[in-house]
């Protein structure tokens, strides 16, 4: 599996290869606060969110994490869309009530427990049986639990890519660009282009 | 039904209402403002100017943009309505998908069917360029048979008029813009005049495929796409530069190489007087007693305009086109409006290879092959294109979930293989249904407008087309060499809605794209389309955008 060496974004941000306008974009998500109070969410719910958006994304390679909650607490907040829902449905802010409420709901019927005091494994199974469709709880008869999962891991999945640290990790340097690409065919590569690395840091 | 919040165990009461546009927020703060200064008072009646202009077009994208050119070339006094706002491509755009997000048109549209399009960034644009601003630049002409359908296969429809009315504007097109591509063209080779630029290099995506195409006897070759491989003179603006291989077409050129119409007819119009109004969003379309459309409103920054003109170019694509149609119950008497709308088979194959590809870098679409335009195999109407695809990794994490549900560490281990990873993917024709239409739905927007609904489902046309598709890109992925082969269902573009054709019967704009039912009403963009074609459409938008302008003048005078 490709690793790519630490660091490199960082450095490439500081240079010439990167344009004020991509620099401001991805610096004000590298120097995000630790630390977000939930707008939207009561601090439960934001927990819970938290809490499934770590088992979707699990990063312990990491010891700050990437923060991915916080930017779905500030899209609900103002109402933001993305141009499109499926008509099945509800609004965004009601689908993520109902979809979290029914994971909770889910953990208390197979594990007795909410979600957030589950162990890994357990959170893990819950989180299965809706990528199966298999969650049985009541909110699940109000929202598609198919659509829920899709929308919900799709907006993760955006917010960790657009990380820089997370473009770094699969070895995205595309916002270094300027002054162009010259090198553009197969197992061509240019300078700035970081190469893979064994696991153990040896370039391969 | 409106979004209404419900006060529920867990979330706590939003104290702001439900909208989608941070641009439209600031709106309604000003606007907040506004009234609170001017509390106690009556809100003022719109004011009535009594200038008219000989034009208003509707949006500015690859359909307005080309016919008001056109009409200020020709000495017209001409306004361009755009919705979104006008942005320096240069010092605001970022190399950065998320921060991009500006150019999609975000506000809401409900997606029902059983194969629910997805809007926003997969097709939809505003600004001043509109959808031309994220397009991928890919510029095939459509073929004959494209164009006759119905005469071929006794399927779908044809368009009132041949090819011939299109190749002169395609030719003039392609040197106007600078299109970058292959001389001769291997699917048409007869054509009078070749490409301007010569093709645009290949990426890794595009090296593949045609390595493996070669393999299987399947004709390749590099695509025509609209943007430059040299430096190009263009008129209004002076000399573009050359495309450095950003691989970002989709998420905006900050370098004026891809053809957009911010770079290419806007400011051509502009420089023959054109007026472009931004941030100007068109709600109502008045008329007199006779019918004849009279003016527009339209809201900016906060403030209701009303701006006369004595004829009217709705040019806002295949949505908010028969939307603004519908609010205003214009145009239809043919029962066509919102009917017949398409959505190109836009399937993907994907595959890891053992080569380094960086999928981010070079033209998106740089190879091309047609041999599947009429395929002898085929068991469907129509056929497709092949195309090679660049991919830019937010974009590629968020398709590649939405089809293979991965989470957890699966999810970050398979995109780890981001650089080792390419897709094909083909651009298909499509049928006409009556079961694909848009509605205007009872749930409102932040304006307070009706949001609307798109149904499609993809008809027995369209799933024998992806079929054959998928098991042709499965063969040549694997002749390429990948592993972990997978393919995506998807489709792009917007498309009919109301179509053009002979007879205020079945359609609502004539061949010259003018209204049956409103004789200073014409409409040019993709929800003119009668059908789908089996190419993607922007250069034909444009091509249809100045053969509307030309008969337009022609019946001037």
């Amino acid at each position: 599996m490709p690793h790519y060496p630490e660091g490199t974004v960082r450095a490439l941000l500081e240079s010439d290869h990167v344009t004020p306008a991509t620099r401001t974009a991805l610096e004000s998500r590298l120097a995000a606060p630790a630390h977000y109070e939930a707008q939207f969410f009561d601090a439960d719910t934001y927990a819970l969110l938290r809490a499934v958006a770590a088992r979707l994304f699990p990063q312990p390679d990491r010891a700050e994490p990437i923060e991915l909650a916080p930017a779905i607490d500030q899209r609900l907040l103002a109402g933001r869309a993305d141009g499109w829902r499926y008509d099945a449905m509800p609004p965004d802010r009601e689908a993520y009530r109902l979809g979290l409420g029914g994971i909770n709901q889910t953990a208390e019927a197979l594990f007795h427990q909410s979600f957030v005091s589950l162990p890994a494994a357990d959170q893990d199974a819950v989180v299965q049986a809706l990528a199966d469709g298999q969650a049985q709880s009541t909110n699940w008869a109000e929202v598609s639990q198919k659509y829920f999962f899709e929308e919900l891991l799709a907006e993760l999945t955006e917010l960790y890519y657009a990380h820089p640290l997370a473009q770094e990790e699969i070895g995205y340097v595309g916002m270094a660009d300027q002054p162009g690409w010259q090198r553009l065919g197969l197992n061509e590569r240019e300078d700035r282009e970081p190469p893979e690395q064994l696991s153990n840091g040896v370039a391969e | 039904m409106p979004d209404e919040e419900i006060l529920e165990e867990g979330v706590l009461n939003p104290v702001q209402p439900e909208i989608q546009d941070p641009l439209l927020q600031s709106l309604l703060a000003e606007n907040e403002a506004w009234a609170a200064s001017t509390e106690q008072e009556q809100p003022a009646p719109l004011p009535d100017p009594t200038d008219e202009v000989d034009c208003v077009v509707i949006g500015t994208g690859a359909g307005g943009a080309p016919l008001l050119a056109r009409l200020a070339m020709a000495g017209l006094r001409v306004v361009a309505l755009e919705a979104g706002p006008r942005r320096d491509p240069k010092t605001e755009y970022a190399t950065d998908e998320k921060a991009q997000n500006f150019l999609f048109w975000n506000d809401e549209r409900l997606s029902a069917g059983r194969n629910p399009v997805a809007f926003g960034k997969n097709n939809s644009g505003t600004g001043v360029g509109g959808s031309t601003l994220h397009y991928t630049a890919y510029t095939p002409r459509a073929h004959r048979g494209d164009l006759q359908l119905f005469t071929d296969f006794g399927k779908g429809v044809d368009w009132p008029f041949g090819i011939e009315e299109l190749e002169p504007y395609y030719e003039e097109l392609e040197h106007f813009l600078g299109i970058s591509g292959p001389t001769p063209y291997p699917w048409d080779p007869a054509r009078r005049k070749g490409y301007p630029l010569a093709p645009l290099p290949l990426n890794g995506a595009a090296q593949l495929m045609q390595r493996a195409c070669a393999q299987l006897g399947i004709q390749t070759s590099p695509a025509a796409n609209a943007a430059l491989s040299a430096r190009y003179y263009q008129e209004g603006i002076g000399w573009r530069e050359a495309c450095t291989n950003r691989g970002f077409c989709q998420a905006g050129c900050n370098r004026g190489a891809k053809a957009s119409m911010d770079v290419t007819f806007l400011p051509l119009a502009e420089s023959y007087g054109a007026e472009i109004r931004a941030e100007a969003f068109v709600t109502e379309i008045e008329r007199d007693a006779q019918g004849r459309v009279t003016g527009v409103v339209y809201e900016q920054h906060g403030q209701a305009v009303r701006q006369r003109c004595r004829h009217l170019f709705l040019c806002a694509g295949a949505v908010e086109t028969p939307r603004l149609l519908l609010l205003n119950e214009l145009a239809l008497t043919s029962g066509q409006v919102g009917k017949h709308f398409m959505a190109h088979p836009g399937m993907q194959v994907w595959g890891t290879f053992p080569e380094d590809i960086r999928p981010y870098k070079g033209i998106p679409g740089g190879l091309i092959s047609e041999d599947t335009h009429r395929p002898k195999d085929a068991d469907f109407a129509g056929g497709y294109l092949l195309q090679s695809i660049g991919v830019m990794p937010v974009t590629f994490a968020t398709q590649m979930v939405r089809q293979r549900k991965l989470w957890g560490q699966p999810l970050r281990d398979y995109m780890r293989q981001y650089n080792h990873v390419a897709g094909i993917n083909i651009l298909g024709d499509c049928l006409p249904h009556a079961d694909n239409f848009l509605e205007l739905s009872d749930e409102k927007d932040a304006r307070g407008l009706p949001k609307p609904r798109l149904h499609f489902t993809a008809q027995e046309n369209e799933q024998r087309m992806n079929r054959h598709a998928e098991k042709l890109m499965r063969r040549i992925w694997e002749a390429a060499g990948a592993k972990d082969i997978w393919a995506f269902e998807r489709y792009a573009h917007v498309i009919g809605t109301a179509r053009m054709g002979l007879s205020g019967d079945d359609a609502v704009v004539n061949a010259d794209g003018r209204a049956f039912d409103v004789p200073n009403l014409y409409i040019c963009d993709n929800s003119v389309f009668p059908s789908a074609l089996s190419v993607n459409p922007a250069l034909t938008i444009m091509a249809l955008s100045l053969r509307t302008a030309d008969k337009f003048l022609a019946n001037l005078r």
